[in-house]
């Protein structure tokens, strides 16, 4: 099990709601994307830890069932799928969403089934630890890179391929002046990345599982390619439980 | 169209399992055993499906109690739950995923109602896909939309490009301008089969 790849968390929450609220959710939803409620999604924008989020509303009906022998779904209520992709830890950004956007929150998940409202904290925190589903197994094509970074980096590429358009065949002075602006409008993008630091006692929990819990054969573990030595495998595992 | 926002496509897939009742091992434990067991990152089989951004998979049980006065009640089938972030056109994307991760599919599918039956192709594979997939109610996309090879290579180029700027802070005018003509040479900006990260590195030694 691992929510977490590099500097990204998934996190998967189910929660029901009446079906007769179903409608009234969908309307909120949509009107998110208007004018009418995006400001309840501003703080999102602005916490800026988020890769992609998605909320998914389904009827017992639009569970797939692919065969006749395949049970059809017969729940009462509708389930709200809510899968993130976002930076940081568990804490930090569950406490983020309920200091930055409670009203939001609200909409949200307005009239689930035992919704606690986004503060206090407290019972809210228990509402999203009650209903998370731990993802089985998580990839990101950058581990090192936050959000942020992605999107800085958009700006940064960009930046340069209009730079060296523009300065093909300037002297060294209008160069270093051109190069000067260059800076002071990245000023804010530039920064370099790393490997994921090990922020919390979780992350360091599926670091140590993930050493331990690689075959033989072949799987990366921690900074090597472990080779097919068994012997090899048993004196390294060895060496991580002795610390 | 909830799916999308952008180029950017949220894929939400929920594959029953087939029951069980009569088996020796569990389904759901025998996909979890299989998924803990597939290489991470750089190694993870879909780092090498191209416009992967994100993706994440899991068995869905149940669905959560809420304690009295709720309704408790149950599934009736398990689900394995595909969730993945990409760029560009479903179909592209699951033909490109077919012909490149066909066996950790077939391994990892291979409890699912129907899959065995029918699919055996990237066509057939993109079909089951298509009807397993639920329709996203509201998709957020706080990052980019660009094709993975861009974000990848811009990323490579803020790396680098951050690298060189404090390398080259107080020099002249002309050699910071000779430095930056071997920093384009090195680091071909525009060219996104030259220098890049490598989908999934963990690590800068392997990006």
């Amino acid at each position: 099990m691992s929510n977490i790849a590099g500097k990204a968390y998934a996190m998967n929450l189910v929660t029901p709601v009446k079906w007769f609220w179903i409608p009234i959710n969908k309307i909120i939803f949509w009107s998110l994307g208007t004018a009418l409620l995006r400001s309840k999604l501003r703080g999102l924008l602005t916490l800026s830890m988020i890769h992609y989020a998605r909320w998914v509303i389904l009827r017992a009906d639009d569970f797939p069932r692919l065969h006749p022998s395949q049970p059809k779904e017969t729940l009462e209520y509708g389930y709200m799928l809510f899968f993130s992709n976002f930076n940081g830890t568990w804490e930090q950004y569950v406490d983020s969403f309920s200091a930055a956007i409670p009203s939001g929150l609200n909409s949200l998940w307005y009239r689930n089934v035992g919704w606690p409202t986004a503060v206090p904290e407290q019972p809210f925190h228990r509402y999203v630890m009650h209903n998370q589903a731990s993802t089985d197994y998580y990839y990101n094509a950058y581990p090192m890179a936050a959000s942020n970074d992605v999107k800085s980096a958009k700006r940064v590429k960009d930046a340069l391929r209009g730079f060296i358009a523009k300065t093909g065949r300037a002297s060294a002075d209008e160069f270093l002046s051109q190069y000067n602006l260059l800076l002071k409008d990245l000023q804010y993008d530039l920064s370099q990345m790393d490997a994921s630091p090990i922020v919390s006692l979780a992350t360091a929990a599926i670091a140590a599982r993930r050493r331990t819990d690689a075959p033989p054969t072949g799987r990366r573990v921690d900074s090597a390619v472990v080779p097919a030595r068994p012997e090899a495998e048993e004196r390294r595992q060895r060496e991580q439980v002795n610390g | 169209m909830g799916n999308q926002s952008g180029k950017a496509y949220g894929l939400t897939v929920l594959c029953p399992l087939r029951s069980d009742a009569h088996e020796k091992q569990s389904f759901s434990a025998a996909v979890r055993a299989r998924l803990h067991a597939l290489p991470l990152d750089e190694d993870s089989p879909m780092a090498r499906v191209p416009n992967t951004y994100l993706c994440r998979l899991f068995v869905l049980d149940d669905v959560p109690y809420q304690g009295e006065p709720a309704q408790s009640e149950h599934l009736k089938s398990k689900y394995l739950v595909f969730v993945c972030e990409l760029h560009g056109q479903l179909e592209t994307y699951l033909q490109g995923m077919w012909k490149n991760a066909a066996d950790m599919i077939n391994s990892i599918w291979e409890f699912c109602v129907g899959f065995k039956d029918d699919v055996r192709d990237a066509d057939t594979f993109t079909r089951y896909i298509k009807k397993c997939q639920v329709t996203t109610t509201f998709y957020f996309n706080g990052s980019t939309d660009e094709p993975l090879a861009e974000q990848l290579k811009a990323l490579y180029l803020k790396q680098e490009f951050s690298k060189f700027v404090i390398a080259n802070q107080g020099k002249s005018a002309a050699e910071v301008q000779r430095s930056f003509a071997e920093f384009v040479k090195a680091t071909e900006p525009s060219n996104l089969a030259g220098p890049s990260w490598r989908p999934g590195a963990s690590r800068l030694d392997v990006a």
